[in-house]
């Protein structure tokens, strides 16, 4: 039984408290040879004491990513690299979808999965197809009519419509303020975005979301290593492990280099578009501007990034 | 010699600290003597605790694909024991107003049991949200100093600062109480008074924080309604005390606690008006839900009427509303109350008519349909079971070790003696 | 590989120069501005677009379109210069017949020309290219230019910030049946009843029977 009069220690700075410990872990580590017993089961002491990625410093930031490229590429037997690209300035990333064009064949989805190395089995997809009957046009998406499961044997099937779904980016998003971690926040660039290691799993942000957007890491995820994409971004589409939250990135990893999402080249129609929203001259702005445009649970105020348009 | 005077005697020699020890040293050896069905009963939760131990080393190497929760139903039968159990927690303000404020004798002396109770119930809470989270080792991630906690935006941040503000503050009061007494002390009522008046609108912001949790999330219509917070306290407060009354009889007797059938008539009658008020405010909700209905009434729809994807849920809404409505005619007719087999099964009603309100009966309709408008039909796992079981048992061997030492104390067979020799 | 050290993560201006990327960004913008007026205030003729073209700068590259099946014969195979054409409406039988017409009301030769195969005929009389087929379709699909302009029709690939590839008409569309032919999609995912621990995650589970 603890004595009462110890409820808790004296005020300590964050700091040297994490130095404390980690001092002291380290230090019983060693004694106890610690690199190979941690080696051995699997226990990698700098990643447990790595700090929230808002708080690394560039040269941490550097450290990480080194220690990440070396971990994956052992364990995927492939090149891995996996970078930090920071936020480009004046830029807002925007999304836009053409329901006039999307006829519901799901590539999107899968070369998501490919590029952003989603766990195979038990599956994650970060975007979700469902199906409408054609009338939700006039009378509105009711999503209690939405079917995911749909398995024809030919795309678009007779009066029925499509409406992919996933992380909106939302300007005021819901799953950024209930975190308690601070593990997911939105970058500068729009982006939300999750720091998989400070991530502790407690599903908040799943509670939170409109759109049905998070997905959990209900056990330990798979990835054939052939498949393995072997361009990552820290906070993007490098593996997670079991016990954390992931959504879709808006592609981090290659729009911060210029590029499309891997989505928006997989789809066979062109009913995805891509684009800074501070430039108006994009096309994203340019269809804001000439389409009849429309957002998802408008009423409940989160300022999606994604625009559903009739082209 | 009496105790006071042993106690005063020993003063030179024995600094607090020791003393303190003693009392740990004591409390030890109450908790580990008892009869055959003391021994029983410890034996039991030891069992029930090692498979909930087993069950959560399971779900610790194989991940949280051990329970049934899954995308769309993302929370379950853990968060739903954590909002049941904050409610007891909370409870024990219901007899602290009474007995402190009022200074009402029959109460006060029940009113540690309902603070140990609570404590218990708060290390359950605590217990729960742990087994809860995808990654447990990394939970400092949450705390001041250590973390980065988001604070102010997060309830759960809030919900984890009260509830570890008011653990802390009731487990001093009730050592404090209990070492008062050990030593033959009389407590220092300017000392301990203002830290109990301070459980009071704890115990209502614990419950009120872990409601807003649910309430806040815009995205879950069915929670996102003011009558969330006063409707998990009006279902605290007829939880916690129908619990109590139910381990007043029982520690009456085997423990020969002395409360009188006159208390537990009381709290039977202030049982009615918080049954009445919990009964009241589901009227209105059901009210707003299919007067007005919306598509966000599908909700409601399930849970009292099912859909046609699942409709085990209005079965036990239904059966939940008849325990409840049931326990209410018990406590509020007099001549009823006051049979005391009456009172026990209105209570066993009570508890387990808010057990369904709250646990699964909060969180499935909250899920069910999820935010895309699926149904996935959840249901606990065994495993889960078994994890909530093992937390159940823990709370249990916490209280029932505190109430060893409490009656023990509060009886006088455990006392401070001074001796040459520690 | 190590990671690129200049791909350093901060609040900073990015790895390359402020200037470089304000030079650029003024160019894309002076060079929209430019297609913006030559669409709007020129007339619709062949003579005024740039036909397989960078658009400036490497910003955006019509890609040429894809080869003709091998359903296709190169109509100068058959049709010597010394023939006599029938410019009739009609329905072609004899070789044509497996060729599946479906553009509302069109026949052949308002885009054939009818004294030359080799080319498309425009409104105006002149002839194009195959390689430049877009300007016809844009002709009477003059909206959808517009929006093609723009990339808010059809399909880029590439950079949104830098080169990318834009597909003329013909590219995604079959001229002769422009409606796109229904695809076989991928599979659906699986539901949440069949996440399991230790089975593949196509298993179905018990659970589901016993409701």
């Amino acid at each position: 039984m603890t004595k009462p009069s110890e409820k808790s220690e004296g005020p300590v700075r964050g700091a040297s408290r994490r130095e404390f410990l980690r001092t002291g872990a380290v230090a019983v580590g060693a004694l106890a040879g610690a690199p190979g017993a941690a080696q051995a089961l699997e226990f990698d002491l700098e990643s447990f004491f790595q700090k929230n990625f808002r708080e690394l410093s560039d040269e941490e930031i550097d450290d990480v990513v080194k220690r990440l490229s070396r971990r994956y590429s052992k364990q995927y037997g492939a090149e891995v690299s996996v970078h930090a690209t920071g936020p480009m300035d004046g830029v807002l990333y925007g999304y836009g979808l053409d329901i006039s064009r999307c006829i519901g064949c799901r590539r999107c989805v899968y070369a998501c999965v490919d590029e952003n190395n989603q766990s195979r089995d038990p599956q994650i997809h970060w975007i979700r197809v469902l199906e409408f009957e054609r009338e939700a046009i006039v009378r509105g998406f009711d999503l209690e009519d939405g079917n995911p499961y749909y398995d024809h044997e030919q795309v678009p099937a007779a009066d029925k419509i499509y409406l992919p779904v996933a992380c909106q980016h939302c300007e005021e998003s819901p799953c950024t303020n209930v975190c308690p971690t601070g593990a997911t926040w939105r970058e500068p660039d729009g982006i939300v975005v999750i720091d998989y290691d400070w991530c502790i799993g407690c599903r908040y942000c799943m509670a939170s979301c409109p759109y049905g957007a998070r997905h959990f890491n209900w056990t330990e995820p798979s990835i054939p290593a052939e498949e393995i994409n072997p361009n990552m971004h820290l906070l993007g589409n490098r593996p997670r492990t079991a016990g954390v939250v992931e959504k879709c990135s808006f592609c981090i990893q290659r729009v911060r280099d210029g590029r499309y999402p891997a989505c928006l080249e997989a789809c066979p129609v062109g009913a995805r578009k891509f684009g800074n929203l501070l430039d108006s001259d994009s096309e994203i702005r340019t269809l804001m501007r000439t389409k009849r445009t429309f957002v998802l649970k408008a009423e409940l105020k989160t300022q999606p990034k994604f625009f559903y348009f009739y082209g | 010699m009496s105790d006071e005077q042993s106690w005063r005697a020993a003063q030179p020699q024995w600094s607090w600290p020791r003393i303190f020890l003693r009392f740990i040293l004591d409390s030890a050896g109450v908790v580990s003597r008892g009869n055959g069905p003391y021994y029983a009963w410890i034996v039991f939760l030891l069992l029930v605790i090692g498979s909930g131990v087993s069950a959560y080393a399971n779900q610790v190497s194989h991940g949280l694909i051990t329970t049934h929760m899954r995308d769309q139903v993302s929370w379950g039968f853990y968060i739903g024991n954590f909002a049941f159990l904050v409610g007891v927690a909370a409870a024990a303000v219901v007899l602290v107003i009474p007995a402190y404020i009022y200074n009402w004798g029959p109460i006060r002396d029940v009113v540690l049991l309902a603070e140990i109770l609570s404590v218990a119930a708060i290390v359950m809470c605590i217990l729960f949200v742990t087994v809860d989270v995808g990654r447990p080792h990394v939970v400092w991630h949450m705390m001041p100093g250590l973390g980065t906690p988001n604070f102010p935006h997060s309830m759960l941040m809030w919900d984890v600062l009260v509830l570890s503000s008011y653990f802390l503050i009731n487990y001093f009061i009730v050592t404090y109480l209990l070492y008062m007494g050990y030593t033959g002390q009389k407590y220092n009522a300017n000392f301990i008074m203002p830290i109990i008046f301070l459980s009071i609108p704890m115990a209502v912001g614990i419950h009120s924080v872990t409601a807003m949790l649910f309430m806040g999330l815009k995205a879950r219509a069915f929670w996102h309604t003011a009558i969330l917070a006063p409707r998990f306290l009006s279902s605290a407060f007829c939880s916690g005390p129908a619990l109590l009354v139910l381990i007043f009889l029982v520690l009456r007797k085997i423990g020969r606690l002395p409360v009188s059938e006159h208390t537990l008539f009381k709290v039977g009658e202030l049982l009615a008006y918080a049954m009445a008020v919990n009964l009241f405010f589901l009227g209105v909700e059901v009210f707003t839900e299919f007067y007005g209905e919306t598509a966000h009434s599908i909700h409601a729809h399930l849970q009292w009427f099912g859909t046609h994807e699942r409709k085990d849920i209005a079965i036990y809404s239904w059966t939940a509303l008849a325990c409840n409505f049931t326990a209410f005619i018990g406590f509020m007719v007099p001549v009823l109350r006051r049979k005391l087999t009456v009172l026990v099964g209105a209570c066993i009603l009570a508890i387990g008519g808010v057990f369904v309100e709250k646990g699964l009966g909060l969180l499935l309709p909250g899920m069910t349909p999820d935010v895309l408008g699926e149904t996935y039909t959840y249901n606990p796992s065994l495993n889960e079971v078994a994890v909530a079981a093992g937390v159940w048992a823990i709370g249990a061997l916490l209280f029932t070790a505190m109430v060893k030492v409490a009656l023990s104390v509060t009886a006088g067979t455990m006392r401070f003696r001074a001796r040459s020799v520690v | 590989m190590e990671p690129d050290p200049s791909k350093q993560h901060d609040y900073r201006p990015p790895p390359y120069q402020l200037t470089t990327w304000l030079l650029l960004g003024a160019a894309l913008l002076l060079i929209v501005f430019l297609i913006s007026l030559r669409t709007k205030h020129q007339p619709d003729t062949s003579r005024s677009y740039p036909s397989r073209a960078l658009i400036a700068d490497g910003e955006a590259v019509l890609l040429p379109p894809p080869p003709m099946n091998d359903e296709f014969v190169p109509c100068g195979d058959c049709h010597g210069a010394e023939e006599v054409p029938n410019p009739e409406r009609r329905k072609l039988e004899e070789e044509h017949d497996a060729m599946k017409v479906a553009h509302g009301e069109l026949w052949c030769l308002q885009c054939h020309d009818l004294h030359n195969r080799e080319k498309l005929r425009l409104a105006d009389g002149s002839l194009i290219a195959f390689e430049d087929s877009w300007q016809l379709c844009t002709q009477c699909h003059g909206k959808k230019l517009a929006d093609w302009r723009a990339g808010v029709h059809g399909k880029r690939t590439g950079h949104w910030r830098g080169p990318k590839e834009y597909q003329p008409c013909v590219f995604c569309h079959n001229p002769h049946a422009p409606r796109f032919a229904p695809i076989a999609p991928k599979p659906p995912p699986v539901r949440p009843e069949q996440i399991v621990l230790n089975g593949s995650a196509s298993e179905a589970r018990a659970h589901d029977e016993a409701e």
